[in-house]
């Protein structure tokens, strides 16, 4: 481990050629959180490592979600059984480079990892009922091959725009690959009207993918059940506001809407899904 | 984190020039201006890891190609008559959202750029930045001038168009230089270089506009060339400055006439010392300062 940098280890591992998963804890729909929630549940990861905050987030004092105080953890869990490590973190708000470094010193040193996979989420204009796509960004020529064979969009070309940065997750990548550790930034669009909620579609989108290429075995039967339940209950808001129908109608068509629409969609999808219908 | 030298020059007690963004960008263009005329070659860089988060991502085809970071790089040239290294920063490394670099990042930078100013043996710095001056944008700005150490005041007299702060009226000496431009000057103190900030005056009602100020660059380069006794060639700096007057004066005719009235005077100040009454009185001053910032106020900050 490089010197200095904060990471407290709880325990130590037997993996030899892991494969780590990142999410941030405060991504678009909920994403992060959840993928890695999902992981660590399904497959019985044991938190073993964390990241001290000081360094890289503001303590000025706590945020309250949901009634309850929170605090910005960085943390690592690892699934021996499936030589996967996931890694649920709050985005750092300072020192990404030191940040960066830390996570990635725990999976070189600690873990082995011969891959990275880092998840994002990003708002789409599209309704829920389009099918989610897999948007890939890799680090090597290699990984884009070995990645070639699954249900990935991976021909985007991107530059940042002017008056704009780039991500987090393109920073990891990039310095992932001055390690040589091959790495995928993941990123799957989620309807703008499910942003700040949850999406299990786009849950589901990623996670099957990470089924496939980790060999994972996962059964997925919950995950579908609540896509059926949240289709439902918009199903149901779509029956009970004919505004809401029309809106999502028009999405389907592939028509824009216009601010003060996508507004109240976003409201009335907002109030039924957290009313629970 | 540190400094990447891709060679060695050997130079005889070479002057520092640096320069980071600021107001105008006035230092900046000034020293970037003069690193271009002489062709200065670089030679090295602050690695920008830890100041800096990336600024552009390339994707090509999927492939993450490339990732850039605002850049902090070192130039030297060889002259028959000084030996001179140019440090360039392309940002300065703020904090917490602050527009200018201050805290353990920047005082970490300065002392990064006087390793290299040790390394070499650099017999003086200059830093460069922007004066906020009740003037007016038609009227050449003055250079106000700050060393690190009384033995460069009667030095810095001796330079045209030149004030020192002990010079402008009001002052009574004092003031303050905010971000790295001032900061490299009280480091280079505390290490034993001497060194000179230079700051071209640019109008009050300019400062928070996005347009640099080329004219005010030109009176730094001015007395940089006479420091350096050094023979400048103006013309890219004149041609930029043109460029820019155009602007300034389309902005200049949109400010409501009762304020542009107030400013018109400001093209009659003379620079008199504080015992001699000026074309304008206190109040008069105090006045149009209210009034430039509540017309920036309703513009949302005058960007």
């Amino acid at each position: 481990m490089s010197e200095g940098y904060p990471v407290k280890i709880y325990k130590e591992l037997d993996l030899s050629r892991s494969s780590l998963v990142l999410g941030w804890s405060e991504d678009i729909g909920n994403l992060g959180r959840k993928v890695t929630d999902y992981l660590n549940r399904k497959l019985k990861g044991q938190e073993f490592a964390e990241i001290e905050p000081e360094d890289f987030f503001s303590l000025g004092g706590v945020t309250i979600e949901g009634n309850l105080s929170q605090f910005p953890e960085s943390k690592f869990y690892a699934c021996q059984e499936h030589e996967l490590v996931v890694v649920q973190s709050d985005s750092p708000g300072a020192e990404w480079h030191k940040f960066i470094n830390s996570v990635l010193d725990v999976a070189e040193h600690l873990c082995r990892v011969k891959e990275l996979y880092i998840l994002g989420a990003m708002v789409s204009f599209s309704a829920h009922t389009t099918p989610r796509a897999l948007i890939s960004v890799v680090n090597s020529a290699e990984m884009k091959e070995a990645l070639s064979k699954y249900d990935l969009v991976g021909d985007m070309d991107y530059q940042t725009a002017p008056g704009e940065r780039p991500t987090l997750n393109s920073f990891l990548l990039w310095i992932a690959k001055g390690r040589n550790i091959p790495g995928v930034s993941l990123w799957v669009p989620v309807p703008f009207y499910l942003s700040a909620m949850e999406d299990a579609q786009a849950q589901k989108k990623v996670l099957s993918f990470l089924d496939e290429r980790l060999g994972l075995k996962i059964d997925f039967s919950d995950l579908d059940q609540e896509i059926l339940e949240q289709n439902e209950q918009i199903a149901q808001v779509r029956s009970r506001f004919p505004q809401v129908d029309d809106y999502i109608n028009r999405l389907e068509s592939n028509l824009m809407l216009s601010e003060e629409e996508n507004g109240e969609l976003i409201k009335r999808i907002r109030d039924f899904l957290r009313e629970g219908g | 984190m540190g400094i990447r030298l891709y060679q060695e020059p050997q130079l005889e007690n070479p002057i520092l020039v640096a320069s980071w963004p600021g107001i105008g960008n006035i230092g900046i263009i000034a020293i970037d201006t003069l690193r271009g005329i002489l062709d200065a070659e670089e030679f090295g860089e602050i690695e920008p890891w830890d100041f800096f988060y990336p600024k552009r991502v390339l994707i090509k085809k999927g492939i993450l190609e490339y990732l850039e970071f605002p850049s902090s790089k070192f130039y030297f040239k060889k002259t028959e008559g000084k030996d001179m290294i140019f440090f360039i920063g392309e940002e300065q490394p703020t904090e917490g959202g602050r527009m200018y670099a201050e805290g353990k990042k920047a005082y970490h930078m300065a002392n990064l750029v006087l390793d290299v100013a040790e390394q070499f043996k650099c017999s003086r710095i200059y830093t460069s930045g922007a004066a906020v001056a009740l003037t007016h944008h038609t009227i050449k700005p003055r250079v106000w001038a700050v060393p690190n150490s009384e033995g460069l005041i009667s030095e810095i007299k001796e330079y045209g168009n030149t004030v020192l702060m002990s010079d402008i009226e009001g002052r009574g000496g004092h003031g303050n230089i905010t971000g790295l431009n001032g900061l490299l000057l009280g480091v280079a103190k505390k290490r034993g270089f001497e060194a000179i900030c230079l700051m071209g005056e640019i109008p009050i009602y300019l400062q928070g506009l996005p347009l640099s100020y080329p004219k005010a660059s030109k009176s730094v380069l001015e007395v940089l060339s006479h420091s350096l006794e050094m023979a400048i060639n103006m013309d890219k700096l004149d041609e930029l400055d043109q460029k820019v007057e155009r602007r300034i004066e389309e902005f200049y005719q949109q400010i409501p006439l009762e304020i542009r009235g107030q400013l018109d005077r400001l093209k009659h100040v003379a620079y008199a010392q504080p015992a001699e009454p000026g074309p304008i009185t206190e109040e008069e001053e105090k006045r149009i300062m209210e009034d430039v910032e509540k017309f920036f106020k309703k513009r949302g900050g005058g960007g």
